[in-house]
């Protein structure tokens, strides 16, 4: 196994709010290899976008807790000052596509020009970032005159390919893809998970990609964690995930994915995700769970199961299913 | 995907050809519209201001009687006429009334006379003073105005300006250190702004003036004006420092409020937050993704700076006794020197769709989204 190109041990990122402390991020460890694409997996609210915010810096006001480790080239960059990380971190070995592409461009600012920005910020030279983004527009298959244009003249899939233009121009290590297809329709949905699949076939770029559509993350993902009320409660390869997961609520999750010609009811989970404030100890999924037991009112560690897979969960507390 | 790619590379090509003489004449139109728009504003906000200040023919009567006043007593005031009987003397007294009245044509209906103000005050022929007379001693309205309108723009444009700009600049960096000390003082103050100007004008003239006897309590130049252009300009700026103060005591705090919370909201968009997730520097983050888009609407902002100093503050050079516009207002309409007024308000208005006409120009210029005679998207 190569060394990971990005490493992420123990990750807090928690909320001050008037009720209380927000546990969006919590204990968060998982680790990436080169060209490799993990999905975050999970419902609404449960901290995948404040994970992906917290790897690449970009916090709230309100931050209570921000402590972990995150490595990259044997860099912790947690300990980056704002100015190196700025200046080393952002866009160089990093970037993001935001979740909505059309609040994420600059309405007065051509397109082309925003995606040159980053390349003239980081190494200078106006021209060559010119250059460059005309030669990353076409490989996310946006036609070169519309570099030209603003952001209000173009279609949401449009948009969504700029926005991941600008994440690859400067080819950093890893691009966070927040929800990059949760806007658009089917179509146009696989056509942007074409161009991903296509870029990363391609390119050395892993990728972190967030989402709850279980349907379109299987196209791309390696790899998959899933998470819990902030916290990732099963990693594991995909093709293990999707047909055999170990948590029992990576179990009920892949059970209410829609197929065709169905003939079983789909199932869903009953009660709501817990508040991440004020929450109680012990396994966060225990109330709703099926094969809830009274180990459970303790928090279970992550479990290795072998083979870069772990679960946190009681059930496997001999390293295999009880 | 790559047939649609050549279909949109297609559809967009013709497009430009046709582009321009179209922009022309869609931009023809629309000047077009919009002035006759705007002349129609100004027609009514002009014959308004006609109707109000003669108050709706009412002034009429109020004239006649001081004319039949006036001539009454500059008749029986005259000693070649002391011999003519009583009948005799209201009998000429009568007829010199008829003749005045007739002179300022008040015996004709007052709407063909509104009319006919209206036609004058919209070509710019603002007619003689009743009672006012310019410091030369001519009774022309313009030379009146242009008069004082030096003394007003000194006065507003160095205390509007710097309050703008200043404000602004200290919003920017609030807004970086939201919820900090400073900021939190700031917020605390914006009420003090419910404050007029002229009110803190009389403290300041009772602590500087008055107290500490180290700044004037008025006027514009020291009596009698120094001879020197230096002396002169030297004593101009200390007769400003109050006034000036004055305006921005009373000013910055509500803006500095109003701006700071206006960057916050703009500083919160999404394409903020990604400018710094693409490590960009703090000062192009500024620059580019909170100045830039949202300059349309401090441009307007500005702009209504601009047109506000023409009309002066009619207390604050009162109290000062600064020889602006607004201190001639406050004069002219409490000795209803009607064309004095209307030619003050005509001038204003002139300057303000003037204003407005260029506001739209420019808008359709800085931001992309704006086209000018809304076209259908491109």
């Amino acid at each position: 196994m190569d060394k990971p190109i990005l490493n992420v041990e123990n990750l807090y990122l928690h909320f001050r709010a008037t009720k209380g402390i927000v546990q969006a991020v919590d204990d968060v460890s998982f680790d990436l290899q080169r060209n490799e694409a993990i999905v975050f997996l999970g419902e609404s609210g449960c901290g995948k976008t404040t994970l992906a915010k917290a790897i690449l810096r970009l916090l709230p006001r309100n931050v209570h807790k921000y402590t972990g480790k995150v490595y990259m080239d044997d860099t912790n960059l947690m300990e980056l000052d704002d100015e190196r990380f700025r200046r080393e971190v952002r866009w160089v070995k990093m970037s993001m596509v935001p979740q909505a592409a059309m609040n994420s461009l600059n309405p007065v600012i051509r397109v082309g020009d925003q995606v040159a920005e980053p390349t003239e910020a980081h190494f200078g030279l106006k021209k060559e970032a010119l250059a460059q983004a005309r030669e990353v527009f076409q490989r996310v298959g946006v036609p070169v005159d519309f570099m030209s244009r603003y952001a209000f003249e173009l279609s949401g899939g449009m948009r969504q390919r700029v926005a991941i233009a600008m994440a690859l121009v400067t080819s950093p290590d890893v691009v966070i893809l927040d929800e990059p297809t949760s806007a658009l329709d089917v179509l146009t949905q696989a056509n942007i998970m074409n161009v991903l699949k296509r870029i990363k076939k391609e390119t050395e770029t892993s990728f972190i990609l967030i989402t709850h559509d279980i349907s379109t993350s299987s196209e791309l993902a390696d790899r998959v964690a899933g998470m819990y009320a902030g916290q990732i409660i099963e990693l594991n390869d995909a093709e293990h995930f999707f047909s055999t997961p170990l948590h029992p609520y990576s179990q009920k999750l892949m059970a209410s994915v829609p197929t065709l010609h169905q003939t079983k009811k789909l199932e869903f989970i009953p009660g709501q995700p817990p508040s991440l404030i004020n929450l109680l100890p012990g396994c966060r999924f225990a109330p709703r769970c099926p094969s809830k037991f009274e180990k459970c009112a303790q928090d279970p560690p992550l479990i290795d199961m072998g083979e870069r897979r772990k679960v946190k969960c009681w059930l496997y507390a001999n390293g295999k299913e009880k | 995907m790559a047939s649609g790619v050549l279909t949109e590379k297609a559809l967009s090509r013709p497009k430009i050809g046709i582009r321009i003489p179209d922009t022309l004449a869609r931009i023809g139109k629309y000047v077009l519209y919009r002035s006759v728009a705007l002349f129609v504003t100004v027609v009514i906000g002009v014959y308004l201001t006609v109707l109000i200040v003669n108050m709706g023919g009412y002034l009429d009567t109020i004239r006649i009687a001081q004319i039949r006043e006036q001539v009454g007593a500059g008749v029986l005031g005259d000693p070649t006429l002391q011999t003519l009987p009583p009948s005799e003397l209201r009998k000429h007294i009568d007829e010199l009334v008829v003749l005045e009245v007739q002179r300022l044509r008040l015996d004709q209906p007052f709407f063909v006379r509104s009319v006919d103000y209206l036609v004058d005050a919209l070509t710019l022929n603002l007619g003689r003073a009743e009672i006012m007379t310019s410091n030369s001693g001519s009774k022309q309205v313009r030379l009146i105005l242009l008069e004082r309108i030096p003394a007003t723009l000194l006065l507003s444009a160095s205390a509007n300006l710097s309050l703008f700009f200043g404000a602004i600049f200290v919003a920017l960096f609030l807004s970086r250190r939201y919820g900090s000390w400073l900021d939190r003082i700031v917020i605390a103050m914006a009420p003090s702004s419910t404050v007029p100007a002229w009110f803190y004008g009389i403290f300041l003239i009772l602590i500087f003036a008055s107290l500490l006897h180290i700044l004037p309590f008025g006027g514009m130049v020291a009596a009698p004006p120094p001879e020197s252009t230096f002396d002169y300009t030297l004593s101009l700026l200390k007769h400003m420092i109050l006034p000036v103060s004055a305006i921005i005591l009373h000013g910055i705090f509500v803006s500095i409020y109003q701006w700071r919370t206006f960057f916050l909201i703009y500083s919160s968009e999404d394409y903020v937050d990604m400018a710094k997730a693409k490590g960009l520097t703090a000062r192009t983050i500024e620059r580019r993704y909170i100045l830039r888009p949202t300059l349309p609407p401090i441009v307007t902002s500005f702009a209504f700076t601009l047109i506000y100093l023409w009309q002066g503050a009619i207390i604050l050079e009162t109290v000062f006794a600064w020889p602006g516009v607004g201190r001639l207002l406050y004069q002219a309409i409490s000795i209803f020197d009607v064309p004095v007024i209307v030619g003050n308000v005509v001038l204003i208005a002139y300057l303000l769709v003037t204003t407005v006409f260029l506001l739209d120009i420019i808008y359709a210029l800085l931001d992309p989204r704006v086209k000018v005679g809304g076209e259908r998207r491109a």
